[in-house]
Parts: structure tokens; sequence; C-alpha cells
């Protein structure tokens, strides 16, 4: 009974074996992207209300390194729209209070350009937001996003926080690169964010500056083995 | 002599005074995980006297740094973090640390060693091959602070940052060599090498040079009496 036990264990660490070889960077890294929501402020994001996003692609990572975001000839953007906000919850006290903000529903698609021209211009929507961070054709990865939570504070010196959010991917041309077999993997969307308004950080009209990046959210691989191995490395 | 040493101490203050409306700009962005060392109570993040490290890479150097990352490979080494204590509010934590210092290291990709975070560190290869090459850029972090979900790790830290060494120290004007530094960071990738609190995403931004306001002796003078 025990050895029978033991084989079960050792059945059990096998499947859980992380392969050497994880890739550890993200897919998709960014800088900058913004987010805008007219009317709501870090500490408040009413309920209802629609928080959207544009950004640039900085850097790629596997399975899409082979794409070079460095390549001024072709720029990377992407846009997130009709992320709803479910207003926003603070607890602590008055000098420590902290913010967060729930949204469901949501969408993010990735664009490549080969007539670069995204521009951050203030207060949008405008002629430039989000239309220059949508590009004709076809997306390279679109999805829809399953979770997303803002938080925020009213104590750092800085103004910093987080955004992060779940990803199911959907379509694009590189959907088929997201996973084993064909079948993608979850995205992790994640970074620090600042409502800093000083020039150089914050742009009048949006909301949050973000750095951040999705990870692909791939279950550990898995050994496969024989009941004979398995014994065999216990006899 | 007292007072003509008191008068020109006071002329290099009103040279050097900052602008309260200065613009900021990009310096670099980095990217990688952190962990802490020594660890006094694993399983639980930023509980006192724990010391705070991270590393990873830097893929985006700006100006005033100068690099070439298609030669080098740049990484960073974030380290001498000791937390001195924390406040709870909700399932958020809110650490503060003692002084640190981050530093920026520019290795050959052909000949030098590619960062391996390896798992457990600190181990063979981290921080060790994150801190090899030369050291182009050292910074202190005061004022260091860290928010973060005590459930999945989510949050990010802050510091007020400096400029203090390194061999491009001297591309820094000496009224532009602050700044400040923040990063998200995430317990809920699975890609988080084993041993390894969270990934980090961050950014450091230097504050535009301290502008100077011209005066007169008389003026600087008229001011004191």
């Amino acid at each position: 009974m025990r050895r029978w036990m033991t084989t079960l264990a050792a059945i059990a660490m096998l499947a859980l074996a992380a392969a050497p070889s994880r890739a550890v960077g993200p897919i998709v890294d960014w800088d900058p992207a913004y987010f805008y929501f007219p009317g709501a402020t870090a500490a408040d994001q009413p309920a209802g209300g629609i928080l959207r996003c544009v950004g640039t692609v900085s850097q790629f990572g596997p399975p899409l390194d082979f794409l070079n975001a460095s390549m001024p000839a072709t720029e990377y953007t992407f846009y997130i729209d009709g992320l709803t906000s479910q207003g926003t919850n603070s607890f602590g006290p008055p000098a420590t209070t902290i913010y967060t903000t729930f949204y469901t529903g949501g969408t993010i698609a990735i664009y490549a350009d080969p007539t670069p021209d995204a521009a951050f211009d203030p207060n949008p929507p405008n002629a430039n937001v989000p239309s220059t961070f949508q590009d004709e054709g076809q997306p390279l990865l679109t999805g829809n996003f399953t979770s997303l939570l803002v938080t925020t504070n009213n104590f750092t010196a800085f103004q910093v926080g987080n955004i992060e959010g779940d990803i199911q991917w959907t379509g694009g041309t590189l959907i088929g690169l997201l996973g084993p077999e064909g079948q993608p993997c979850p995205g992790l969307f994640t970074g620090g964010a600042t409502w800093n308004t000083s020039p150089g950080v914050g742009i009048p009209g949006y909301l949050f500056r973000h750095d951040g990046k999705i990870d692909l959210q791939c279950p550990t691989p898995t050994k496969k083995s024989t009941w004979s191995r398995v014994k065999g490395l216990y006899k | 002599m007292s007072r003509l040493a008191t008068l020109l101490l006071l002329a290099a203050c009103a040279l050097a005074a900052p602008n309260p409306a200065r613009a900021q700009s990009l310096l670099f962005d980095y990217l990688g995980f952190d962990y802490e060392s020594p660890n006094l109570l694993p399983g639980e993040f930023g509980e006192d006297g724990s010391g705070y490290v991270g590393l990873g890479t830097v893929p985006f150097l700006f100006a005033p740094l100068t690099g070439n990352t298609a030669l080098n490979e740049y990484t960073f080494v974030l380290q001498g973090l000791t937390a001195t204590g924390y406040m709870t509010v909700g399932n958020y934590r809110i650490i503060s640390y003692t002084p640190g210092v981050i530093t920026i290291y520019e290795d050959p990709k052909a000949g030098g060693t590619t960062g391996d975070f390896g798992s457990n560190p600190p181990n063979a290869t981290a921080p060790g091959t994150f801190a090899d090459g030369t050291a182009i850029l050292v910074g202190t972090l005061t004022d260091f602070r860290f928010v973060v979900d005590t459930n999945n790790g989510t949050g990010s830290f802050e510091a007020v940052f400096n400029v203090t060494g390194g061999t491009q120290l001297a591309n820094f004007p000496l009224n532009q060599r602050t700044g400040w530094t923040f990063s998200g960071s995430s317990g809920n990738a699975l890609n988080i090498p084993e041993g390894y609190e969270h990934q980090i995403d961050g950014q450091t931004f230097l504050n535009a040079p301290s502008k100077t306001h011209r005066t007169t002796w008389g003026r600087l003078k008229a001011g004191f009496r």
C-alpha cells in the first residue's frame, strides 16, 4: 500500500514538473499606453462608464519575437475598448485610502501599421485617438477581457498604482501561435499605472499612463511517461 | 568671513532652487522579477527586516543615457532595501523600506553572460549574471514604498531616484540627477521562476534640469538684512 502511494506521488510530481525552457518574458511589452475615461478620476470611476486605452508596442517576446517593434517602417499599436466600470470602492483610513475598480467586458486588438502615425493627442477621443491606433487590415491579435482591476490610492508620492486583467484571445492573424496545437493560452495584462500629470509623464485628458505587458498564461507542460518507467525510478 | 561664506552658500542655494513645475523625461524602462533576501518569514512579503531585491533586463535607455541594445544586454539590480515596517489596509500591505540602490549594467552579447534568473535566488546565476559587465548607471532609491495585495502580489512600488555613479555619470548635468521610479508588480503570472515573489515592470523618470534664477549681490544681500 505504501509503495503504491509512493508511486502515485511520483506520478504527480512528474506531471507537475516544469519544463526547463519555460519562456520568462512577456509576449508584448509597451511603452507607453494611456487609459482614458472622460469624467473619471483615479479615486472615482463611476459605474457604467467606459474605460479605453491606446498604446504602442515597444517589444515582442516569444512566440511573437519574430516581430521587430523597433523597426521604424512598421508601427505596432493596440486599442482597448468597452471596459465597463462597476464603480470604485474605497477602504482604509482617510490618509491611506486604497481604491479598487473592477471592470467587466472589454476588448483588445493589436495592429501592425506600415504607415506609422500613432499620436497620443490630448483629450481623447479626438481626431487621432483612437483612430491612429486602429489601423486598417486584420489585427494581429484580438481578445476579450475576462477581468480587469484598477488599483489606486491617495497617498503615494508619485501617484502610482496597478492595472491588471485577464484576456481570452479570440482571433487575429497570429492567434495560432499563442498556444500548443493552435489553442491560445490566456493572456495576463499587467503593469504599473500612474495618474501623475507632470509634463512628460501624463497627457491632459488621459486618466492613467500604464507601463505594462502581456504574458501568456500557458499551463505548465507535463511529461509523458509509462508505468514501468515510473516504477523503474523507485526500484 | 563667516558672513561672506553664508552669502555664498545662500547664492548657491538660490541658483540651485528647483522649479516646482518641472517637466520629466523617461530615462529607462525595466522588466524582471523580485525576491526577498534575507527572507525572515518565508511565505510572507514585506516583513520587518526582510531585504528586497529586484533584477532583470533594461530593454530601453533614453537620453542622457546612451547604449546599443543590438550589441549589448542591459540589466538592472535593485538592492540594499530593507523593510522597516508596514501598514495593513484591507488585503493590502503598505511597506516602507530603507534607502537602496539601483544599478544598470552593460554586458556585451558576444562574449558576455546572458542574465539567467534560475530558481530560488540568490543562486549561482542570480543576481550574478545580472550584475556583470560595466555599471553604466548607479542611483540611490529613497522613500521606497511598496503597496501590494497580499492575496495575489498585485501592486506597485515607487521611490525617489538620484543618479550617483556609473560610467555614464558625466552624461548627467549636476542640476539634472534627480527623478523617480515606479513599477507594477504581479504574483499572478505563471512565468514567475520558482523562488521569486513577483514579476515587476517599471520605469524611471528624470526631472528636467533645475532652473536657475539670476540675481545681483545687492538683491541677495538685501534679502537677508
